[in-house]
């Protein structure tokens, strides 16, 4: 049986219909094309599908396409404005924060999801919230330092 | 993952006439960290899903000096660890539960989620064993209590019936609550409790319990009844320490051996009964 939801979808309201037994990730990227989000481990532990819902990073592969009905759900893909890339992202680039680049749109939903709640946080704040993000190439440093650099700007335009 | 049926009720009338009509083959969907991943890996095939987050008043965390504390079924574990009247009133809730999985995944799971699933290595049952909550259900014959003691029967398998909802938990208000949620783990974050222990002192008695050193997460009554009325000493937590041990009955498994678990466990009663001794 199909269920009709809505919701909108990196700034876009979305109606769709989905199956019940399908992951909100396996929506977002077989429906609508938007592969950033990855399956890792489908099981919570490796964060490579984190998404926003309702400004919460989440993981995506647990939570149903039903239930995002009547939520807010932003991307990767919705970080952008008019191809400029938000800061967190080049911040990412700057510091070369990535190799394979598996884990970098969850890292980096991680990262903004901190940041939109808490525009200047510690180190050890930025560890923990991308304790649930694993990345299995580059270490943690320069992804801890990128996300430290956008906190850094922020407090220094305030 | 197999197809099955979602409901989403609005009434908790309706989510239990529901879970009635299918007689154990349907399951509650909550904030879905564990029933989602076991559907995922072909542990459950539940014929259909009950969301109960479209049920009101669920959400809701409430506290007062008469009526305690009251956690609703649908409040997730982000919401406990940063509500202000737990960190004022009752912090091991919050620091058990700021241990479980990531950001991501508290952001979804919830309290009565991790108490209802029974994992003798539940983060946020032996806070909850030590304070006796109490479990509020509502059933095909109405709402009814339970108290956390008499919830937990086996692994992964409580007191609860066929159409019964867990609506809170409820947490009586001490006015002396001293004590930490302790966990081993392999790793800091996202990981399961090797073994963990919440050993507190509750309005001047001492309450310990245990989780993943048995089938269910456990109370040590007898170290309890042992230090009842008694001021602690090295001498005294010795002994308390070894008459908790005499009742926990660990297993071998991935984390850890039989032996291993039990030296933490003696390891982590002492050390909090220590610190409750300042």
């Amino acid at each position: 049986m199909k269920h009709k939801i809505n919701f909108i979808l990196n700034n876009e309201e979305i109606t769709h219909e989905v199956a019940a037994n399908r992951t909100l990730l396996d929506v977002i990227r077989e429906d609508f094309d938007l592969t950033g989000a990855k399956e890792g481990c489908g099981a919570g532990e490796c964060g490579a599908c984190t998404i926003l819902v309702d400004r919460k990073p989440i993981n995506a592969c647990l939570m149903l396409a039903v239930e995002a009905d009547g939520k807010e759900i932003l991307t990767i893909e919705g970080l952008s404005v008019n191809n400029k890339l938000d800061q967190i992202q080049q911040a990412f680039i700057d510091h070369a924060a990535l190799q394979c680049g598996y884990c970098t749109p969850g890292m980096i939903m991680s990262g903004k999801a901190l940041l939109m709640d808490n525009p200047s946080p510690t180190e050890e704040e930025v560890k923990e919230a991308i304790s649930g993000n694993l990345c299995r190439c580059t270490g943690y440093k320069k992804i801890v330092e990128a996300i430290m650099e956008v906190a850094d700007k922020t407090n220094s335009a305030r | 993952m197999k197809d099955f049926l979602y409901y989403k009720p609005k009434t908790i009338e309706e989510a239990c006439e529901i879970l009635t009509r299918y007689n154990g083959e349907a399951s509650i969907l909550n904030g879905g960290t564990d029933v989602i991943v076991r559907i995922h890996d072909g542990l459950n095939h539940p014929k259909a899903l009950v969301d109960i987050k479209g049920i009101s008043g669920l959400k809701t965390i409430s506290f007062s000096k008469e009526d305690g504390l009251v956690l609703g079924a649908c409040a997730n574990m982000n919401a406990v660890i940063n509500h202000k009247d737990i960190l004022e009133n009752y912090q091991i809730i919050a620091e058990a539960a700021h241990t479980v999985g990531s950001c991501q995944v508290r952001n979804r799971a919830t309290i009565i989620g991790n108490i209802t699933n029974a994992s003798p290595l539940a983060d946020t049952a032996t806070p909850l064993l030590a304070l006796d909550a109490v479990v509020e259900v509502f059933g095909v014959e109405g709402p009814r209590e339970i108290s956390i003691n008499d919830f937990f029967v086996f692994v992964r398998r409580t007191s609860l019936k066929v159409g019964d909802v867990v609506t809170a938990v409820k947490v009586p208000y001490y006015k002396e609550l001293k004590g930490s949620y302790q966990k081993h783990s392999r790793r800091d974050a996202v990981d399961l409790a090797t073994v963990c222990a919440s050993v507190l002192m509750v309005d001047g008695e001492i309450k310990i319990a245990l989780g993943s050193v048995a089938p269910t997460p456990i109370r040590c009554r007898k170290a309890e009844d042992f230090l009842r009325g008694k001021k602690l000493t090295e001498e005294l937590i010795k002994e308390a320490t070894h008459r908790a041990l005499e009742e926990v009955s660990p297993i071998s498994d991935v984390r850890a051996t039989k032996e291993y678990r039990e030296e933490i466990a003696r390891v982590l009663v002492s050390r909090g009964l220590r610190d409750l001794m300042g």
